[in-house]
């Protein structure tokens, strides 16, 4: 598959501290690329350098199979991004600052701004000035600017910062939307892991300014291991049932609230049935694979007893 | 440049500016007219002769709009960096030095139209009401007219260079005071008058250094700008 960024031993040292070091990213045309990190991990950093806000100290980026060299700008015309947190000029209304962005652009395609508002439900503000608005509604402007002119690569720094949970969901469909309609790349940082999780393809996990981990969520689902957590008020006796009549060795009690069941061989009907019959009263049972949350836990803890 | 210099125009809002310069004619032109009234009151005369209306009028307005560029300096480029807007702007396919030429263009052409205009408004209007008051004595005769001309063209000409030397203290801490009081330096430097009609802008080297040095700044705030990061 083609790569539409790729980094290289990428450095950068401020004031001889390294806030990145040799990094090779690889982020495939057309899919969604989270980067996760803890705050002050780097991520903002190697966002800055894609966009060229931040020359490198050393190694090199490739955007679009081109090299990227200290004064390159043309690329920047075939991105969009929100870097660190959305700015505007605040004293201009949502419109007026869109109108600004396309003829920076060199965009004229005028009917793509009331679309962009449309998806982020900003349509209504009218003659609101961008001061008034929270910080919420910002970040819908910052992505509603960046879309506006259907560009191939998107980077947004913490786009879900201070939206509501509804909000959240709308921009998850809207990314996704982006991604499968329109073939757009998107490069998407955050520290919420579940957020991702959802709707990331590769997960690039950067900590201390070291890439710690690239790794497709098809393969992670691979390597996380699934189990059926059962929820029960008498966990002791489901536990004794499981063990007893099933044969499972492989259960652990969690706070005396749920049982995991880490057994692959067995059927959760089998065991419903098992632990009915025993007089075991069952509040819910699910089958789970442990999240992204741990999997990312096991990696940062791995990359944290390094030299 | 013409169309990043107009959107710059839009972005900022000409016209609050052009509002802004207009009072600032009417207040020169009342204060002005206060002082031809000096005499009546404690016998002194301001307006020895057309001459002494020319250069107060010359170092009034050029102090006014050097001061006035400072504003311009700081709302156009300064605050850029200090609200970071400037990273969007350095994230468009434009070469930055376009984008900060544009932003010095426009501050200098601003500047040299409003000096000018008001030079041209002040004398006129003085003019006028003269012809009925008769605050000047003597004559004004046309060789007269066209040296002051020349001479306020010039000076209109080194002023808007000079009001860049501001770009270059506001700079270092992107501080919009820093810069309005830099102007205010300059200011007092060349636009002070010591009773006589006389100041340092009437030596002609000064005015052109000064203005040279304010084209450097421009130029070295221009140079090196897609070098450095922006954090």
């Amino acid at each position: 598959m083609e790569h539409i960024v790729r980094t290289n031993r990428l450095t950068k040292a401020f004031q001889g501290q390294e806030v990145v070091s040799n990094v090779s990213m690889n982020i495939r045309k057309g899919e969604i690329y989270g980067f996760l990190g803890p705050n002050g991990a780097g991520k903002t950093t190697m966002m800055k350098m894609m966009t060229n806000l931040v020359k490198p100290t050393s190694g090199e980026i490739e955007i679009f199979g081109e090299k990227l060299t200290p004064d390159s700008y043309h690329f920047l015309g075939r991105m969009g991004t929100i870097i660190e947190y959305p700015v505007f000029y605040d004293k201009l209304t949502a419109r007026e600052n869109l109108e600004l962005h396309c003829d920076y652009m060199g965009y004229y395609n005028k009917k793509s701004i009331d679309e962009a508002l449309e998806l982020v439900n900003l349509i209504d503000t009218g003659k609101k000035k961008v001061k008034s608005f929270s910080l919420g509604m910002k970040q819908r402007l910052g992505i509603a600017r960046a879309i506006t002119t259907k560009p191939e690569l998107l980077i947004f720094d913490e786009p879900i910062n201070g939206l509501d949970p509804l909000g959240i969901k709308e921009l998850r469909d809207v990314f996704r939307m982006l991604c499968k309609e329109y073939g757009t790349t998107l490069l998407i940082s955050s520290h919420i892991l579940g957020e991702i999780e959802q709707i990331a393809d590769t997960i690039g996990v950067i900590q201390s300014g070291r890439l710690l981990r690239e790794i497709t969520m098809a393969e992670i689902h691979e390597e996380t291991t699934n189990y059926i957590e059962i929820i029960t008020s008498d966990c002791s006796k489901a536990a004794y049932v499981l063990t007893d009549k099933l044969q499972l060795n492989n259960i652990k009690v969690i706070d005396n609230q749920f049982v995991r069941i880490y057994d692959q061989h067995i059927a959760q009907s089998e065991i419903t049935k098992t632990l009915v019959l025993n007089d075991v009263v069952i509040d819910s049972i699910h089958k789970r694979s442990s999240s992204l949350e741990d999997y990312f836990m096991q990696v940062l803890n791995g990359g944290g007893v390094r030299d | 440049m013409i169309k990043l210099m107009k959107l710059e125009l839009r972005k900022f809002k000409i016209m609050g500016y052009i509002r802004g310069a207009a009072i600032a004619n009417v207040i020169i032109f009342g204060f002005m007219m206060l002082m031809s009234y000096t005499p009546e009151l404690d016998g002194t005369t301001v307006f020895r002769d057309y001459s002494t209306v020319f250069s107060m009028i010359d170092v009034f307005t050029r102090g006014t709009f050097i001061i006035f560029a400072a504003v311009l300096l700081g709302r156009f480029v300064i605050d850029e960096f200090n609200h970071k807007t400037i990273t969007v702007l350095f994230m468009y396919p434009i070469k930055r030095q376009k984008i900060i030429a544009a932003k010095l263009m426009v501050v200098i052409i601003f500047t040299f139209i409003c000096i000018v205009i008001s030079m041209a408004f002040l004398s006129t209007v003085f003019l006028i009401v003269n012809a009925f008051t008769h605050f000047v004595p003597g004559e004004l005769t046309m060789t007269l007219v066209m040296q002051q001309v020349v001479k306020l063209g010039f000076n209109a000409l080194s002023a808007c260079f000079m009001a860049l030397i501001p770009l270059y203290f506001g700079m270092r801490k992107y501080s919009l005071p820093t810069t309005i009081v830099s102007s205010v330096i300059i200011v007092m430097l060349t636009c002070s008058n010591n009773g006589g009609g006389f100041n340092l802008n009437d030596f002609i080297i000064i005015p052109i250094l000064l203005a040279f040095a304010g084209a450097a700044i421009g130029y070295m705030a221009i140079r090196k700008i897609d070098q450095i990061d922006i954090n």
